[in-house]
């Protein structure tokens, strides 16, 4: 009986830990993206909770659980836009424009939310979300049925991205353009690429991707919008792309690792243990900051990242 | 092509550059960078990219349904309507100054500290574990001083583990002010929860501290404490160690070309190293200064992003300490009125940050806009 209880508990802490996993995959990989072109942006929290809010409004008032995905994923672009032109366009220093971001993005969230359901009341409106999608036949096999073939569409979304984008970046001409910008863009202006557009591009898909991230936190696992939603995740997903070097098999283990502390401290918060919750929490940050300094004589960071690129100045 | 630095801002779109050769005008425009931007259009960028915001702001409460000119003069009188309001609005500047002053000093020197949220949970720890042990064996105002320096050195302490790890391991000292934030976070949460929790409650926070660490009143009436003195002290002690000291010349050199700093001689990581520190203290002294003057217990909401705020003030300020505590009041003025906008109006209070996230984005691009003059030039190609 103890036996098949830990064994419960455990399948649901790996399929807690793959849904959770979900939103920091999609903005990871978008930030990793964006970040081998050249751009750091720290933006992604507000991406996250803009896009997490268009996608709610856009449900509660179309009942359309399909305009809210679009409408979700777009509102990462407009972000990441405005981000392309304060960075690329005008070389505005990129921490700076992104901390601007996250708090535009978060202010203007919180902001229409009361414009648009404010009654002075305290209760936060919910809408419908997306249900899990069992894979046919696959979704029988025990455990790994559970686990990886009864999840959100969006969930294998990210998954299927993660060998798409690695196909992108590493044999297409485009993905080599990219790389060349975020490692050496005075070389890929000399071979005649256009840098702006390649970073705009770039930027545009870290915003698409982290605005799915964001539709998934409202319209897939909860129904919701409150002005904290993204609690953090922008930031973990940033700690993720660090974490894995900028290798996609390594930001696949990193979301998945990390969305598994998560869903486990979720877990044994109820049950009372001897670990404090607060280690879980603050384990991914420690481990990323000890990759960081473990990688740091192979860091696969793009050599140019953060660094705004002006022709003729070193 | 020219003789400065960056002719060619790709503005216009494109990247492409201004000198490329065109036959059909003689003379034409071009874009160039100013040598020197002389301070009135400075000050224009600074005055014209708030008051976009302002405006923008004001499209929003029309868009709301609200009255703008009444709100915002609801906002005005939240601020400063009556000596009261005036007094609180520097309440919560206070912190803000110090915090802004952080950032400015680790910004001079190019060193991004984003920490200073962080840094101040450190402080605020420092402060607190100093009255802990303290209270009953120092007279009131050295165990004041005490808890001060406790919080500087805990949050100097806290800057420094990035700053080692930039300069020793060549870390990235965004990422790691920015990772250290969250652990910080759960090491206060973890002690409140534990420790430090006060056996009386089951909330997450410290007993109420001695009345003897209070930071003294400065007004009978009032919440404003000798932190907002501290802080403008510490506003012209940042003036004066940036621009009349050899360390505040190795910090801006370092900040304007560390190259050329190296070169000079200076030894770039030792200034990066102190840089952190300083700014780490700075930002330390602010959760000290909340801590004693305000809340008395040490809990998990002692901060509302009072650290990336004042990221946003320094930049606003265009990293002057003068401006910072101008720019701190203000913001102090925003939060604090925003509170009288949303009960008498129904405007929502999330609406000043928006107006301080605009008035940020449209500083930094009237200032980037303003750095560039056109000129009419003849046509080299």
């Amino acid at each position: 009986m103890g036996d098949y209880l830990t064994t419960a508990v455990a399948l649901s802490v790996m399929v807690g830990a793959v849904r959770i996993a979900t939103p920091l995959l999609l903005a990871a990989i978008g930030e990793m993206v964006t970040e081998r072109s050249g751009i750091l942006n720290l933006g992604i929290e507000g991406t996250l909770t803009f896009a997490a809010f268009i996608s709610f409004v856009t449900v509660d008032r179309t009942d359309s659980l399909v305009l809210g995905v679009l409408f979700g994923a777009l509102a990462g672009v407009l972000v990441s836009l405005v981000m392309a032109v304060l960075t690329v366009t005008f070389k505005v220093e990129q921490v700076v424009a992104g901390l601007a971001l996250n708090l535009l993005g978060v202010g203007f969230s919180f902001y229409l939310l009361r414009a648009v359901f404010d009654d002075g009341g305290t209760d936060v409106p919910s809408v419908q979300s997306w249900n899990v999608v069992e894979i046919p036949g696959l979704s029988a096999i025990p455990w790994f049925g559970d686990v990886l073939f009864s999840q959100h569409w969006l969930t294998y979304v990210a998954f299927v991205a993660i060998p798409l984008t690695w196909l992108a970046l590493n044999r297409t001409g485009f993905g080599l353009e990219l790389r060349s910008v975020g490692d050496n863009p005075a070389a890929a202006d000399l071979r005649g690429v256009n840098i702006n557009r390649i970073q705009y591009l770039a930027l545009a898909f870290g915003g698409l991707m982290a605005g799915l991230a964001g539709t998934f936190l409202s319209i897939f696992a909860t129904g919701l919008f409150f002005p904290t939603i993204a609690a953090g995740r922008g930031w973990i997903a940033l700690a993720i792309v660090i974490f894995g070097n900028w290798r996609l098999g390594r930001i696949l283990v990193g979301a998945v690792f990390f969305g598994y502390l998560e869903a486990y401290q979720l877990t044994i918060q109820g049950q009372g243990t001897d670990v404090p919750q607060q280690l879980l929490l603050a384990l991914p940050f420690v481990l990323t900051i000890v990759a960081l300094v473990i990688n740091r004589s192979r860091s696969n960071a793009p050599i140019h990242l953060g660094v705004p690129y002006l022709r003729g100045v070193r | 092509m020219t003789d400065t630095a960056s002719p060619e801002l790709a503005m216009a779109g494109g990247g492409e550059p201004a000198s490329t050769p065109r036959t059909r005008a003689a003379r034409r425009w071009r874009i160039e960078r100013r040598l020197q931007t002389p301070w009135y259009l400075e000050g224009g960028a600074i005055g014209g990219g708030i008051l976009l915001a302002v405006l923008i702001c004001a499209v929003l409460i029309a868009a709301a349904g609200s009255e703008v000119l009444a709100s915002y003069q609801a906002l005005y009188n939240g601020a400063f309507g009556t000596r009261n309001a005036s007094i609180e609005t520097l309440v919560q500047a206070t912190p803000l100054i110090f915090t802004g002053l952080a950032a400015t000093f680790a910004f001079r020197a190019k060193v991004w500290n984003i920490g200073a949220e962080g840094q101040l949970y450190a402080g605020a720890m420092g402060a607190f574990w100093a009255s802990d042990l303290l209270t009953d064996a120092v007279p009131r105002f050295p165990l004041i001083v005490t808890v001060m320096l406790f919080a500087a050195v805990f949050g100097a302490l806290w800057a420094g583990i990035a700053g080692l790890l930039r300069t020793q391991f060549g870390v990235n000292e965004i990422i790691a002010t920015v990772m250290l934030n969250f652990v910080i976070i759960n090491i206060v949460s973890f002690l409140l929860a534990d420790w430090w929790q006060d056996p009386a409650s089951f909330y997450y926070q410290t007993a109420r501290m001695p009345d003897v660490v209070a930071l003294p009143r400065i007004f009978e009436s009032g919440r404003l404490h000798l932190g907002f003195i501290i802080a403008l002290v510490m506003a012209v002690l940042v003036w004066f160690v940036l621009e009349r000291t050899s360390f505040g010349y190795e910090v801006r050199s370092i900040g304007a070309n560390p190259r050329v700093a190296t070169y000079g001689g200076i030894q770039s990581r030792r200034i990066i190293l102190a840089t952190m520190l300083v700014s780490g203290a700075i930002a330390g002294l602010a959760g000290a200064s909340e801590l004693t003057g305000i809340h008395l217990r040490l809990q998990l909401d002692i901060s509302d992003n009072l650290g990336f705020t004042g990221i946003i003030i320094a930049l606003v300020a265009r990293l002057r300490p003068a401006g910072v505590v101008v720019a701190a009041i203000v913001a102090g003025a925003l939060t604090n009125g925003a509170t009288t906008m949303q009960l008498t109006t129904g405007v929502p209070a999330a609406l000043v940050d928006v107006l301080k996230g605009l008035a940020l984005v449209l500083v930094l691009l009237a200032a980037v806009v303003v750095n560039y003059r056109l000129r009419r030039v003849k046509a080299d190609g």
